[in-house]
């Protein structure tokens, strides 16, 4: 009986056993979001082949040159401001301790002790690299790359976080005073970069020859399939994104949305897939336009993205259908008021995100939150929504204000006859083939149109 | 020359000059420096190719 096993073996082993238990559990974290912010990528892949395919030839690397230098610009800016302002201003504008998210404290950096800070860190960074292709593609070959990149790292780096702080943070005082729910960042990110893209784009103004007496021509794209694929792409990165929403939490608590409340991947596979092909049929019924077909799939998991926990499925897909009938009419109505908004961004991502905020008041209202915080409501949805619109417009306006006033926000038109890639990248996209430029101007009834027409 | 440990035992925050504040201050305005430079790069350049054109 000498090696019958003690209660105090007994209870070692259990310890060791709880211990290797907790490792592969934070482990399992890691590799999540690990393979999240991987798949995200894929979201910066597909813009990178929408917006150049949305161009005419003459622009096209001018186009992905800027989408490239976005994601290498916000991720080192996210790094060094970033990550602090998200921990620094969820209460408003007055900041709080958040010394820890400092980029030259000790916990922004390889620590055996932290399984954590690195991997949110990166989701996070990615989702900022997300607003700054919202914005690339509207204003695609006019804007000078220098005010692009200046734009995009204060919308990926400052505007959208802080927006971020306020909306998805524990303590974020849209959460704790009105019970904001945008679990999919409907809000904190499609609305704030869509917005803040409106506001540049009335400063930036239409591409030469979009507008003749002020009637919306077609500006034709020199590869429509590219920009179709592109999109697809797109779609497939936000499985990682919104996957990067949901929070893997250790011990027994198992899955809950970024404000603590129970729920699972499951929840998001059935409104994110029922939402995607909603917006598809819904832009496809409005316009019938291969172009708008394929944004539809955004435009459906956008409006959903913010009760993805808690929609039913099929409601989703009501909301998805109807949210892109309603997206094209938006983006008709820009157009009409001479916003030359290349991709229809504004409306994708700006007015479906204000949408999908709102919606969560008027279909979910009452839906209680984590304990000590307000129910969620109407008016409180209402409020995130609008705040979210500001918050990406008046940021947009003011700063694309201010370059223009520097004449540093648009390439001469000069450059715009001739081609960005030609003057400022010394490089042909197709040396040796022949892709025609343009098509002979026409109007459409579908806004933004890009499909190819003949004249 | 930066390892900031010594041994892998009770090892917390363990990258290079993790315990040197001044050395990461450094880091973080040289970051932040090449981001401003590259900008101010791009709009020279862009510039001098729209001159070319003028």
């Amino acid at each position: 009986m000498e090696n019958s096993p003690t209660l105090e073996s007994l209870q070692a082993a259990l310890d060791a056993q709880q211990a290797v238990f907790e490792m592969h559990q934070a482990m399992n974290v890691e590799v999540f979001y690990w393979w999240c912010t991987a798949i995200m990528l894929m979201i910066h892949a597909g813009f990178l082949a929408y917006e150049m395919g949305a161009s005419r030839s003459k622009n096209a690397l001018a186009a992905g040159i800027k989408n490239i230098l976005a994601i290498a610009l916000i991720i080192p800016a996210f790094y060094l401001f970033g990550w602090w302002i998200y921990n620094a201003f969820p209460t408003g504008f007055v900041p709080i301790e958040a010394a820890a998210a400092l980029p030259w404290s000790t916990s922004m950096g390889p620590d055996v002790q932290d399984m954590g800070t690195g991997i949110f860190w990166a989701a996070f960074a990615l989702f900022g690299a997300t607003t700054g292709s919202i914005l690339s593609g509207a204003v695609i070959e006019r804007i000078r790359v220098s005010a692009f990149l200046i734009l995009t790292i204060f919308l990926g780096g400052v505007v959208w976080i802080m927006a971020g702080a306020w909306g998805w943070h524990p303590d974020g005082w849209l959460l704790t005073k009105f019970g904001y729910h945008d679990v999919g960042a409907s809000g904190v990110v499609h609305a704030i970069a869509g917005f803040f893209t409106l506001g540049v784009l009335m400063n930036l103004g239409a591409r030469k020859g979009k507008f003749i007496d002020g009637v919306p021509q077609i500006i034709s794209p020199h590869s429509l399939p590219m920009t179709l694929i592109g999109l697809m792409m797109i779609i497939f990165g936000f499985f990682g994104f919104l996957g990067g929403c949901i929070i893997f939490n250790g011990g027994e608590t198992g899955w809950t949305t970024i404000y603590g409340t129970p729920t699972n991947l499951s929840a998001f596979a059935f409104n994110t897939l029922m939402g995607f092909a909603g917006g598809i049929i819904g832009c496809y019924i409005a316009t019938r336009d291969p172009f708008w077909t394929m944004s539809g799939g955004l435009v459906g998991i956008i409006s959903v993205a913010a009760g993805l926990d808690i929609y039913s499925p099929s409601l989703a897909f009501i909301i998805a259908v109807c949210t892109g009938l309603v997206a094209v009419q938006f983006a008709k109505f820009l157009e009409k008021r001479g916003i030359d908004d290349a991709v229809g961004a504004v409306s994708v991502h700006g007015f479906t995100g204000f949408v999908a905020v709102v919606l969560v008041g008027v279909f979910a209202g009452g839906t209680p939150n984590a304990e000590g915080m307000p129910a969620i409501s109407f008016v409180g949805q209402f409020v995130g929504a609008v705040v979210m619109g500001l918050m990406g417009f008046v940021p947009g306006y003011g700063l694309s204000f201010l370059l223009k006033k520097a004449n540093s926000l648009r390439v001469p038109e000069a450059c715009e006859d001739i081609g960005i890639d030609e003057v400022e990248l010394l490089a042909k996209p197709y040396p040796e083939g022949s892709v025609p430029a343009m098509t002979a101007m026409t109007t459409s009834d579908v806004p933004n149109k890009l499909a190819n027409s003949e004249a | 020359m930066g390892s900031s440990i010594t041994t892998w035992e009770n090892v917390g925050a363990y990258f290079t000059f993790a315990d040197n504040p001044f050395a990461l201050v450094l880091f973080t305005i040289g970051t932040a420096a090449i981001i401003v430079g590259l900008i101010v790069s791009i709009i020279r350049h862009e510039n001098a190719a729209f001159d070319k054109i003028k």
